[in-house]
């Protein structure tokens, strides 16, 4: 079960791969479709289930282009 | 129960805009990543002044929210001690230079700083070339490496790369010298924890303090950003290994 997700900024992506060489989980990849406004190829988040929100692709990234996000559980508010 | 979304990680808030247009696979913008949070954790940005160098780090205080000075090639620690001198309430000052501005340009000042004992922090990003200028031979160009002035590898014809932390081991005025290659998770961990070491010797008035980061150049070694983080790791490692190679613990 996925413990966080990421939001990949396409304006700032420069398709290095540097996050998905380091990603532990391979949730990352970089498809070869996908461009950039900039023209560069872009890396898409391919497996939400897997990731873990370790981090690891925002410390890796060159263009800060990474948030990670992860998910925390709310009480439900009482009626 | 339902889920919320928290955010744990994103860009620094001392950086401002987003890059100056460095080509992609570098790594100034961690370098830049790697200040901005260190600075953050340590509660220094208002103390803190740069000096940025002639290079690929000469945008280097354009998009972060840090004072910053950007000066003629080599002369970083010049300004940098001049700074450190004339600022009341002990400033920590550092230089963000590259390995062109820094060991070759720049060695004289770099050495003589490191002579005077000043209390300033010289960050060198090493890419193993002359990288704004189209990648030339650079004094820590590795033996074999080819550049487009040594087209068949560098060979001892052209002489040795310089390693300066271990160089400036032997300096009296020097309190802590060390290397990381900001490449890879862990290094990246290691550079942090090296500059947030470099950064409490300088506070601590122990002498100069010397970081080296490597750096990928991916256009000028003509490889892809994959390429070339490999290649640091087959070749560039062995010959600048990661470590501290000085630390005089704080005491002068």
């Amino acid at each position: 079960m996925s413990r966080g997700e990421i939001a990949i900024n396409e304006q700032l992506c420069k398709g290095c791969g540097y996050c998905v060489r380091f990603c532990p989980q391979s949730c990352i990849a970089i498809p070869g479709d996908r461009f950039s406004p900039q023209g560069y190829l872009l890396a898409v988040f391919t497996e939400p289930d897997k990731c873990n929100a370790c981090s690891i692709c925002g410390w890796m990234c060159p263009e800060f282009a990474i948030d990670v996000y992860r998910y925390v559980e709310a009480e439900t508010p009482s009626a | 129960m339902t889920e919320k979304k928290e955010l744990v990680y994103t860009k620094p808030e001392l950086k401002l805009g987003y890059g100056w247009g460095h080509c992609p696979g570098c790594h100034h913008p961690i370098v830049e990543k790697l200040v901005c949070e260190v600075l953050e954790e340590m509660d220094l940005a208002g103390r803190a002044v740069g000096v940025a160098g002639v290079g690929c780090s000469f945008g280097f205080f354009a998009s972060i929210n840090i004072d910053g000075a950007n000066c003629a090639h080599g002369a970083a620690p010049a300004v940098a001690t001049g700074i450190k001198h004339a600022l009341y309430g002990k400033p920590l000052v550092f230089t963000i230079q590259g390995d062109g501005d820094c060991a070759a340009i720049g060695g004289g000042y770099v050495l003589n700083a490191a002579a005077r004992g000043e209390k300033i922090t010289i960050i060198m990003v090493n890419n193993a070339n002359y990288g704004t200028t189209g990648g030339q031979l650079a004094p820590t160009t590795i033996m074999g490496q080819v550049t487009s002035t040594t087209p068949h590898g560098r060979n001892a014809g052209q002489g040795y790369p310089i390693h300066l932390p271990e160089l400036l081991v032997g300096m009296q005025g020097v309190a802590f010298t060390a290397r990381a290659a900001p490449f890879t998770p862990a290094g990246y961990l290691r550079a942090k924890s090296y500059l947030k070491t470099a950064f409490q010797r300088q506070l601590g008035e122990a002498g100069l303090t010397f970081v080296e980061l490597l750096s990928a150049c991916p256009p000028n070694w003509h490889m892809t950003p994959l390429e070339a983080i490999q290649w640091m790791e087959d070749k560039m490692l062995p010959e600048y290994p990661e470590g501290i190679f000085k630390d005089s613990g704080g005491e002068q």
